[in-house]
């Protein structure tokens, strides 16, 4: 047997190891200045126009957090919005749909949906990649010929960040009432 | 050379595979490569690792692609010939990496002496072949390299 044979054996019986620790999902796949992502199904509690809950939302302002400029209020909880463009350094675009979170209280704006699909599991992210991305992502997955980065829906906003915008919502909301006072 | 006659003498000690990258002649130690692969599809998405072009998908896994450019120079790794995919040690893990390779690449044997202290981390010394004196590449120290010791 040649050391090439053995190795792709190994590259071969490696790669049948790693797609055993993987489970088929049902992810959303959604577009940000045309790069997809994938999104687990059962993490997305709706989505919605960015037309149709422009009187639901608030502005928010947060100079170290400039990816949130707005909340929206569901089922009686604050969602913060999260430009996904801003969020992954890419080119900002208009955003056209709202992705509420399920479990999480962060929306998501993208510019569309792609479609739902069926993935056969989710590759680790390999450990070369060590920045934000780690943080951003559950891992990989490949469908259709395309790796697809699957998003973390807790990465979106650190619980810091949630702490932050948390305390700028409240001082918002504070200013707001002294207005209403004084007018 | 073809991808088997690489990985075929990959065993031997002191054997080191010459690669061309950009204008540089940079040598890997053989042992450390697992396969020449064609030039298959780079997916990219965002990340914020530098050195890191995206990944490739190579016999059912997805390896990344070092992104050789700021740190060795030459054209984009879009535009290449081969990717020359090696075991690196990442993190305490070893997991594979690819490197774009832009020209042939060739088997040379020799003693590697200690590279000099100014010397970036990604050089694990330097091989003498022929008149010529090559660098030998560190890969695990590509993932630590920072973008300012890369534009050196």
């Amino acid at each position: 047997m040649t050391s090439a044979t053995r190795l792709g054996e190994e590259a071969n019986a490696g790669a049948q190891a790693s797609r055993r620790g993987r489970r088929s999902e049902t992810v959303v796949l959604f577009v940000v200045a045309n790069q997809m992502f994938a999104v687990a199904a059962d993490s997305v509690h709706e989505i919605r126009s960015t037309d149709s809950i422009a009187g639901a939302a608030n502005e928010i302002d947060h100079p170290e957090l400039p990816k949130v400029r707005h909340t929206i209020e569901r089922s009686g909880h604050t969602y913060y919005v999260v430009n996904a463009c801003m969020h992954f350094g890419l080119p900002v675009t208009r955003p056209s749909l709202v992705m509420i979170l399920r479990r999480f209280r962060a929306a998501l704006l993208v510019d569309r949906i792609d479609r739902m699909a069926e993935i056969s599991g989710v590759y680790p992210l390999p450990h070369a990649f060590m920045g934000d991305e780690r943080r951003w992502y559950r891992g990989l997955a490949y469908l259709d010929d395309s790796v697809i980065p699957v998003v973390e829906p807790r990465g979106f906003l650190t619980p810091q960040e949630f702490q932050r915008l948390d305390l700028a919502q409240k001082e918002a909301a504070r200013r707001e009432a002294e207005a209403a006072v004084q007018a | 050379m073809s991808s088997i006659g690489i990985v075929g003498e990959a065993g031997r000690e002191n054997s080191f595979v010459l690669l061309q990258i950009g204008h540089r002649r940079v040598a890997l130690p053989a042992a450390q490569v697992a396969e020449l692969a064609p030039p298959v599809r780079l997916h990219t998405f965002p990340h914020k690792t530098p050195l890191l072009a995206g990944v490739i998908v190579r016999r059912g896994r997805i390896v990344p692609v070092i992104d050789t450019e700021p740190v060795l120079g030459g054209k984009s790794p879009l535009s290449h010939r081969f990717y020359l995919i090696a075991h690196r040690e990442i993190g305490g893990a070893n997991e594979l990496g690819a490197i774009p390779v832009n020209g042939e690449c060739e088997l040379a044997n020799g003693e590697v002496q200690p590279p000099a202290m100014d010397r970036p981390a990604y050089v694990a010394g330097t091989l003498a072949v022929g008149e010529d004196s090559v660098d030998v590449l560190n890969l695990d120290a590509f993932s630590t390299h920072s973008s300012a010791e890369a534009s050196r």
